[in-house]
């Protein structure tokens, strides 16, 4: 913006206000004024450039637009500046919308931007609002544009009820600085062992995969491209039964070199976007799953193999037990790897299997050594997909015929929206009618939400391969590769148990009570995510909102807006400002709690919540052995309702001597230095505990840990 | 005792008429697409999964349930005879009928 043009000297003044000539034609002036443009130049002044901004991009007619200019021209004459910029310039011609009262116009007039102090903060600062992002000049990109496209996001994507509601922190629109992208995905790679990497516009194509390494290649490189077009997870659905027709030639110690290849692969992906590393799930069956059974297997080359997936249980055995192999070495400092994150599923078929408990004894240890395995429980006829922190995709009728043709298997939630619970109960003061309505009201404004960004990204995907969305566009089967329609829209809660303990005094999991009025709001959401659903053909679900950042923001704008009600039920320590919220569902964390009661009861509330859960058992430095935990497994399968469970233990790890030791701790036990980092699971995945906010360190120091509950027999105390 | 039911659910239909049931102080739970307090009861006795399977669904009053049809009705009889409520077995009350015997 903005060119040379002295000042009008013919302009005259009358009464206060500027009577400029309004016949938009640029006029000379003697003023030397020198602005500088956001084109990286420095230019002569010209009030025309604020009339066709104007008219460009607010509605305001041409005669208002003229006199704007003429008063902005006249306010910068007084002064006795040299040189201005453009964005100030823009933010004058804001504040005179603003006198004459035209809001729709200041709107459509924004500029978005950052502030310098605040640019001087993120690059000299840590991030601290996701623990998977670290700090450096990527890093900091990726702040910058994400802080742009969520003021975009919160003043043209969605309405400004929905846009206030984020907000003041009645809801949280998750990932807002990806607002052109969907939220997380399940992946099938039998995509590109079909198509090969023919990505659009890449430099170059290839071909299917000849050999697993190049497979493994292709599917990194695939993760990076598609980290690059979802906010979150990449997860991939029976990695360890797709690699295996290309398994058939490999000896066991090149099984293993393949899994650790992919297993570094991944961890070591933080060069990535915004140097963040991909959130990459892989899920792994024992078993053959029943609707893979039947399936023509794809081999090197793309080629069918003659062989169904049925045939290549024992080469989907053997990758599986080489990935946790690697796991349970860890990284070269025995740190546990971060990602990729492995999920097993617990089906009946698993149990029918044979060597199910050696591999059970396996992915235990692992479980208890490192924490790496989360145990996915796919009950009955249930199969699903899982990735993220714990969201899953349920597989229906028609996903289990797309499983004969298993590239179209491509699952995405689009948006993910939560709700603040805890400030209903402060709103309804103990009424349960209005507690219902208002959940109500913040359900249908969540749904009105998740309209919008379904329209947005409509709106992107229109523009086909040439567009902002050209890799979700692609056609390569006939279809795009977001697959729209069977996109999910997901409802997330924050804060049950303190909702429960504003409203009835108790928290959610001290009475029968308390926990019977828990499931009635849970059972609530749930019925009004079908209803929505109804009416509107989208797919909304609840999900246990993983809360990395919303748990700690929603308590601190309760503690500002609700001090005396939320002082009283809210979490952490007040002193060091480390307050959150509980998570989703999940019991107070430092409950005195038996683990088996814990899975037992959380579970409860699983059913409800059809896109996914999970509950904790924080280990501390206890390392139970591997028979016990496998007992534990079992009995969850079979006597809880339990979707997921994840066991954490703690770790410090060195950074002067790169020793890795059990526990969290201030000093290294190997070299007695002080330069150490925690490392353990923040919700959903394991991370360095420097990169924490101040609320899940709240959360850190109040979580119990389950220490002597696993004895040697396998029994849970 | 607590039998969960749904309106379209012939099977669930087919115990009304055979039992008496609020004279047997059986609780009788209708489960709809409106009412959380009975999907939360549901969710409480770890049922919804089986719900989504089959209906009616029998909670004794021990939290032990019975979901098998013939198995309900022979419990359903028992508590019948100890409350000296009268009560008809109909032949058949196996298949579901409506096609909407599940939540």
């Amino acid at each position: 913006m903005g060119v040379v043009m002295p000042i009008n000297a013919e302009m005259e003044k009358k009464g206060g206000v500027v009577k400029g000539d309004v016949s938009g034609k640029s006029e000379a002036t003697d003023l030397a004024l020198f602005v500088r443009t956001s084109q990286e130049d420095m230019t002569g002044w010209n009030r025309e450039r604020i009339v066709d901004a104007l008219l460009r991009e607010t509605y305001v007619d041409r005669d208002t637009a003229e006199r704007i200019s003429i008063e902005i021209e006249e306010t910068i004459s007084t002064g006795k500046v040299k040189t201005v910029t453009g964005p100030l310039i823009r933010e004058m011609v804001n504040a005179k919308l603003l006198e004459y009262g035209l809001e729709q116009a200041r709107r459509m007039h924004t500029r978005l931007g950052v502030p310098l102090y605040d640019v001087d903060q993120m690059l000299v600062h840590p991030n601290k609002e996701n623990a998977n992002v670290p700090h450096g000049p990527e890093a900091t990109n990726l702040t910058l544009a994400e802080g742009i496209k969520k003021e975009y996001a919160l003043l043209h994507v969605f309405s400004s009820d929905v846009a206030d509601a984020h907000l003041n922190g009645d809801l949280h629109l998750h990932d807002l600085g990806f607002v052109d992208r969907p939220y997380c995905s399940g992946q099938s790679l039998e995509y590109i062992k079909k198509f090969g990497l023919n990505l659009p516009h890449a430099l170059a194509m290839a071909g299917p995969a000849k050999h697993p390494e190049v497979l493994l290649a292709h599917m990194v490189k695939f993760a990076a491209a598609l980290q690059s077009h979802f906010a979150g997870a990449i997860g991939w659905d029976a990695v360890n039964l797709f690699f295996a027709p290309y398994l058939e030639e490999l000896d066991d110690k090149q099984v293993k070199q393949l899994a650790q290849m992919m297993i570094y692969e991944f961890s070591q992906q933080a060069v990535a976007r915004g140097g963040q590393a991909i959130f990459s799930d892989i899920n792994i069956y024992w078993e053959v799953p029943k609707h893979f059974e039947n399936v023509p297997a794809i081999g090197p080359g793309g080629e069918y193999t003659g062989k169904t997936y049925g045939e290549y249980e024992k080469q989907a055995q053997r990758f599986a037990w080489a990935l946790f192999d690697t796991y349970k070495e860890g990284d070269a400092s025995g740190r546990p790897f971060f990602f990729p994150k492995p999920l097993v599923h617990i089906t009946e078929k698993f149990f029918e299997t044979e060597g199910h408990m050696d591999f059970l004894h396996h992915i235990c240890d692992v479980a208890s050594d490192k924490g790496n395995t989360y145990f996915v429980f796919d009950r009955g006829e249930t199969a699903k997909i899982s990735e993220c922190c714990r969201l899953s995709f349920k597989l229906e009728a028609s996903d289990l015929e797309d499983a004969k043709e298993p590239w179209r298997m491509r699952y995405s939630a689009l948006q993910n929206i939560t709700v603040n619970l805890p400030r209903l109960a402060y709103k309804a003061d103990g009424d349960d009618t209005k507690l219902f309505s208002l959940l109500t009201e913040q359900l249908m404004l969540a749904a009105k939400g998740h309209e919008q960004k379904k329209k947005f990204i409509e709106k992107l995907m229109a523009h086909g391969e040439n567009g902002p969305l050209s890799l979700l566009a692609m056609k390569l089967d006939g279809q795009t590769y977001l697959r729209l329609k069977k996109c999910s829209y997901l409802v997330g809660m924050v804060g049950l148990n303190e909702l429960v303990r504003v409203h009835m005094g108790q928290e959610v999991h001290d009475s029968d009570e308390a926990m019977k009025f828990g499931l009635k709001i849970i059972a609530h959401m749930n019925i009004l995510c079908n209803k929505m659903s109804e009416e509107t053909g989208m797919k909304f679900v609840l999900e246990q909102t993983p809360a990395e950042s919303t748990s700690y923001r929603f308590a601190k704008l309760d503690y500002v807006n609700y001090p005396e009600q939320s002082a009283k039920v809210l979490q952490g320590d007040f002193d060091k400002g480390e307050i959150y919220y509980t998570n989703s569902t999940l019991f107070n964390v430092g409950s005195l709690m038996n683990p088996i009661e814990r899975v037992e009861r959380e579970g409860l509330f699983h059913p409800l919540i059809e896109a996914g859960s999970i509950t904790h058992i924080w280990l501390g430095e206890a390392q139970p052995d591997k028979e016990a935990l496998a007992n534990f497994v079992i009995n969850i399968f079979r006597h809880t309702q339990n979707d997921q469970v994840a066991f954490s233990p703690e770790f410090t790890s060195c950074l002067d001597c790169g020793k890795t030791a059990r526990g969290l701790s201030e000093v290294c036990s190997y070299c007695g230095s002080e330069h150490v980092d925690g490392i353990t699971r923040i919700t959903g995945y394991f991370t360095k505990v420097s990169s924490w906010n101040k609320g899940k360190l709240g959360e850190l120091h109040d979580r119990y840990r389950n220490e002597g509950h696993f004895d040697g027999q396998g029994a849970v105390n | 005792m607590t039998l969960f039911t749904k309106e379209d659910c012939s099977l669930c239909g087919q115990l009304k008429q055979q039992f008496d049931l609020s004279a047997m102080n059986v609780k009788v739970e209708v489960l709809t697409q409106d009412d959380s307090d009975a999907l939360a009861h549901l969710a409480w006795h770890s049922l919804v999964e089986t719900a989504r399977k089959s209906l009616p669904i029998l909670v004794l009053d021990d939290s032990s349930t019975i979901a098998d049809y013939k198995n309900i009705e022979h419990h359903l009889a028992a508590r019948a005879d100890q409350h000296g409520v009268s009560f008809s077995i109909t032949p058949g009350g196996q298949g579901c009928e409506s096609g909407s015997c599940s939540f």
